[in-house]
């Protein structure tokens, strides 16, 4: 499904002073521009696609980090069940590493990058600059909080607010973990647009030192997909109720119900 | 009129690698056999296309369990119509052979990693499992 979408613009200090020169009318972006869909960088080593699978051995595991890595190895039991099964979101930085190979969108604004991940429509906003949400408004969630600023050309972002992850499956963190985001742009040896996403996770429940992992994207050429999978489950109850309506029962299922009937097919 | 029948190819070896990977990223992989591969034919009786999994459910018949229904599972919507898969190209009557990574319990369904319906073919196997592109080599659709 390609599509035409517009080149990925590093504008330097100097291309940009010509720029407004050229066309004082139109906005001159300061900084590089993530703007666009992208996908697993294809041209070159990095780790497998999906975030999925355990936790490395070679985390610098705390003696509770061990733990309640060990205690989710036995909740997700053999059938090892995760968030996805359930349509439950990923999660920051889980959704970065583009699990099971779907696009990313990023639209960006002077104050704003707003990140969706096709799965599940995920979606997480990072704050640039000085308007922020005071600390004691920030709703904990799996995405958590993202301020950043510019370093230079380098987007850093520091995410808190976190919910609990241990069932972040590759690299785990308690509700007190702070992760350090970086975001920036270059062209490789082709000329194709590389963005590098580096994130650290601090974590003094989990881990012993700062853990750190990063993910390259490509542009990708085609659409994102709707992916919500969520209402299907809300789709089950209303035919579940329609069904007792055209029987003329009381109308009274519930969601519990729609869960027994999916656990009986299993 | 239906058949299970045991299913080597070049191409189904490359289906393992992208099919292992994708299954694991969204819910486990533990009750299917990404070893072995089978097609089963039979009569589509439901083909929804959803996320974050496909859901078949085949009429298969023969000799020695006769005639019954059989539930399969594949990819997500998104990587369906990644492949090739267009709305309404699977129907109810229509009569289907699919290659599956089978249970791990020898009954019937497993994995969809393949399937043809109506002179169509969609496979995942041409696709990367990096990128979920299709590669330079890959088969996604034809007859």
């Amino acid at each position: 499904m390609p599509r035409k979408r517009p080149t990925t613009l590093l504008l330097l200090p100097a291309a940009a002073a010509a720029l407004t020169c050229a066309a004082a009318a139109e906005p001159v972006p300061e900084h590089p521009d993530f703007t666009g869909l992208w996908m697993t960088y294809s041209g070159g080593a990095q780790g497998r696609a999906s975030g999925f699978g355990r936790p490395g051995a070679d985390l610098p595991l705390t003696e509770e980090g061990r733990r309640r890595v060990e205690e989710y190895r036995q909740l997700a039991g053999p059938e090892r069940l995760n968030s996805a099964t359930f349509c439950a979101s990923y999660g920051v930085p889980t959704m970065m590493s583009l699990p099971g190979s779907y696009p990313i969108e990023f639209i960006q604004k002077p104050d704003q990058l707003t990140i969706i991940f096709e799965v599940g429509d995920e979606t997480r906003r990072i704050y640039i600059g000085g308007e922020q949400l005071p600390p004691e408004q920030r709703l904990p969630s799996r995405a958590g909080y993202s301020e950043g600023y510019w370093d230079g050309d380098t987007l850093v972002v520091t995410t808190t607010d976190l919910l609990d992850g241990q069932d972040q499956p590759a690299h785990p963190f308690s509700e007190q973990a702070t992760i350090d985001e970086r975001f920036s742009l270059e062209e490789d040896e082709n000329g194709t647009s590389v963005l590098t996403y580096q994130a650290t996770i601090t974590d003094p429940v989990y881990y012993t030192e700062p853990v750190t992992i990063e993910r390259k994207y490509e542009p990708y050429d085609g659409f994102i997909i709707p992916y919500s999978c969520q209402d299907e489950i809300w789709f089950e109850l209303l035919d579940m109720r329609r069904e007792q309506l055209e029987a003329g029962e009381p109308v009274d299922a519930r969601m519990s119900d729609v869960y027994a009937v999916r656990e009986g097919k299993e | 009129m239906s058949t299970i029948r045991s299913f080597v190819s070049a191409v189904g070896a490359s289906l393992l690698v992208f099919a292992a990977l994708d299954a694991a990223a969204h819910h486990s992989a533990a009750q299917f056999d990404f070893g072995q591969r089978v097609t089963v034919e039979g009569i589509i009786k439901e083909f929804s296309v959803k996320n974050p999994h496909t859901m078949a459910i085949v009429e298969l018949s023969d000799e020695e369990r006769g005639t019954r229904d059989a539930e399969f599972e594949g990819h997500s919507a998104s990587h369906f119509y990644r492949a090739g898969y267009e709305r309404g190209m699977a129907k109810p009557g229509d009569k289907i052979a699919i290659l599956i990574a089978p249970r791990g319990d020898g009954e019937d369904g497993g994995f969809i990693q393949a399937f043809t319906v109506n002179g169509r073919t969609i496979g995942f196997g041409g696709l990367s499992p990096e990128t979920g592109r299709p590669t330079a080599s890959g088969s996604t659709s034809g007859e």
